[in-house]
């Protein structure tokens, strides 16, 4: 394999490693708050690519497409928060994550009721090169996923909201007992979560030209190996790992041809970290 | 005037009976000790005051206001802080985020709370509250590097962030040997007249003397009440500690 194969090879699995890294942080993010596995959030997130879709669809509208997508996985994601995952709080953890399998599977029915079971084309961004040998989609998935980490970034490390969200991932109790509001701060992480995934979404949709009601699927088990990676419950260990399991991805099937499908390398890795460092790879090194 | 008012509370769990139509007051400035021997109680009704355990029965006051069913963060953002038994630090944040996060929670006036946390106005807030307990050197340090003893002072730091009317300690000197303990003490005799406090604290020794006023509770009552002479010396609390100490 040539250098320049292997360059773009390496910028597919960082436009698809960014993807699944916004998907995934918050998949972490909610996890460290209610110590709860979010699987709805990819139903979340096949929202968000269906409502951008429909914006662009309606309106062929750029800026539309994106806040109308977006604005649409918050409100669900805010809204699962409110009515399924507040009420069974304090409940066995297997309730909520029965429960969050259940709800993964009805969105994206809801959506196949809704839009039929077909893909949709979602040409938005034309796969033209720009910064040769460098598409539109690539920069733009790349470049707006750095630009809404740096986002997050500041949102957990510099305000009162993401210290508090520190706070009451290590201790529930005391931070409770420090005058932290958990509901509001639980919802406001599910809002930010839900964004990202709506983000995800339309990116992906938009990156491959197609979208579809079960399009959740693949990232609803594959952000679990990459938290799972990054170390349960560490969003920025979440992060490198879903970038590093993209770009990993990416080579390898290109090395292994179709003999061994990309989704089984998230999950050897899984199986490898879970045996021999369950902390996560990247537990203790990149912490907060 | 009465800071908090505790009338005839009662709470359950299953058969056990872990606090049974209990009355306590706590006037405003006194150091209040709350004692008994294990299982009397005693942290069952600081959970109920402080929200953690809901009541099965009874009211609870605070500045005459009922808060009986309030969660436990509006409570403390009343003005009623705790240290736990067990001390519960933020251990992956420094000593001096530790402190910032209760003093942050004043953004929470604003929709989003999305200022910097560490201003300077509430960094310095922060670091006199360090001063005060004798922290400011370890300000930078991981909470989870500090030993024990510094820990507990970290747990009253945070407390007093919350700007308290009411401080409730769980056993603050317990797992702290001489030298500690008289620290932790002297920090909160320096308290005294300023925050309101209820100490609950199996050094009865150290900790009886210190206090205006003493409650004894045993199996979920209270036993006797008055100033620490009068309940050193009721046979009904030499009776409950028989076995167990014979300093009391």
């Amino acid at each position: 394999m040539d250098w320049s194969t292997l360059a773009a090879l390496t910028v597919d699995g960082l436009a698809v490693g960014s993807i699944y890294a916004l998907t995934a942080f918050g998949l972490t993010l909610v996890y460290g708050l209610l110590r709860v596995l979010h699987v709805a959030h990819a139903g979340v997130y096949a929202v968000g690519a269906y409502g951008g879709w429909l914006a662009y669809t309606l309106t062929g509208n750029l800026g539309g497409t994106i806040v109308v997508g977006t604005l649409l996985a918050v409100i669900v994601g805010v809204f699962l928060e409110w009515w399924f995952y507040r009420p069974l709080q304090g409940k066995p953890p297997l309730v909520p994550l029965i429960g969050s399998i259940g709800l993964f599977v009805a969105v994206g029915d809801l959506l196949r009721i809704l839009f039929g079971p077909y893909q949709q084309s979602f040409p938005v961004l034309p796969p033209r090169p720009i910064l040769s040998p460098l598409t539109l989609p690539q920069v733009a998935v790349v470049g707006s996923t750095v630009l809404l980490f740096l986002l997050v970034y500041v949102v957990t490390n510099r305000t009162a909201l993401g210290l508090s969200w520190k706070a009451i991932a290590q201790d529930l109790e005391m931070a409770a007992a420090v005058g932290i509001p958990l509901p509001r701060y639980t919802r406001m992480a599910f809002a930010l979560a839900s964004g990202l995934a709506g983000v995800a979404g339309i990116l992906v949709g938009a990156y491959y030209n197609q979208i579809y009601p079960s399009m959740g699927s693949v990232p609803a088990y594959k952000a679990l190996a990459v938290v799972v990676l990054g170390g349960l419950g560490n969003p920025w260990g979440t992060v490198v790992a879903g970038v590093l399991l993209g770009v990993i991805e990416s080579i390898a099937t290109a090395f292994l041809g179709n003999q061994f499908p990309p989704e089984g390398v998230a999950f050897l890795a899984m199986i490898l970290v879970l045996l021999f460092r369950p902390q996560g790879l990247l537990a203790s090194r990149i912490q907060g | 005037m009465t800071v908090l008012e505790v009338r005839n509370l009662s709470k359950r769990f299953g058969g056990v009976f872990a606090v049974t139509d209990v009355h306590l007051q706590v006037q405003e400035g006194e150091l209040l000790g709350l004692f008994g021997p294990n299982g009397a109680g005693k942290t069952t009704l600081f959970n109920l005051i402080s929200g953690t355990l809901k009541p099965d029965s009874g009211e609870i006051f605070f500045f005459g206001e009922k808060i009986t069913h309030l969660p436990p963060h509006v409570r403390a953002r009343k003005g009623i802080a705790r240290t736990f038994q067990i001390v519960q630090p933020f251990g992956e944040l420094t000593v001096l985020d530790n402190v910032l996060v209760p003093l942050a929670q004043q953004e929470l006036t604003r929709l989003l709370p999305l200022r910097p946390y560490d201003s300077l106005a509430r960094r310095k807030q922060a670091m006199e509250i360090l001063e005060l307990v004798g922290l400011a050197a370890w300000a930078h340090e991981r909470a989870r590097n500090l030993p024990l003893g510094l820990l507990k002072l970290l747990e009253v730091a945070r407390s007093l962030a919350l700007q308290p009317k009411l401080l409730l300690l769980d056993e603050p000197l317990a797992g702290l040997h001489l030298q500690e303990s008289e620290q932790l003490l002297d920090v909160l005799l320096s308290l005294r007249g300023q925050v309101t406090m209820v100490l609950v604290e199996h050094n009865v020794r150290m900790a009886l003397p210190v206090c205006d006023r003493a409650v004894v509770m045993d199996a979920g009552r209270v036993i006797a009440e008055g100033n620490p002479e009068q309940v050193r010396r009721d046979p009904q609390v030499i009776q409950a500690y028989l076995g167990e100490r014979e300093d009391a």
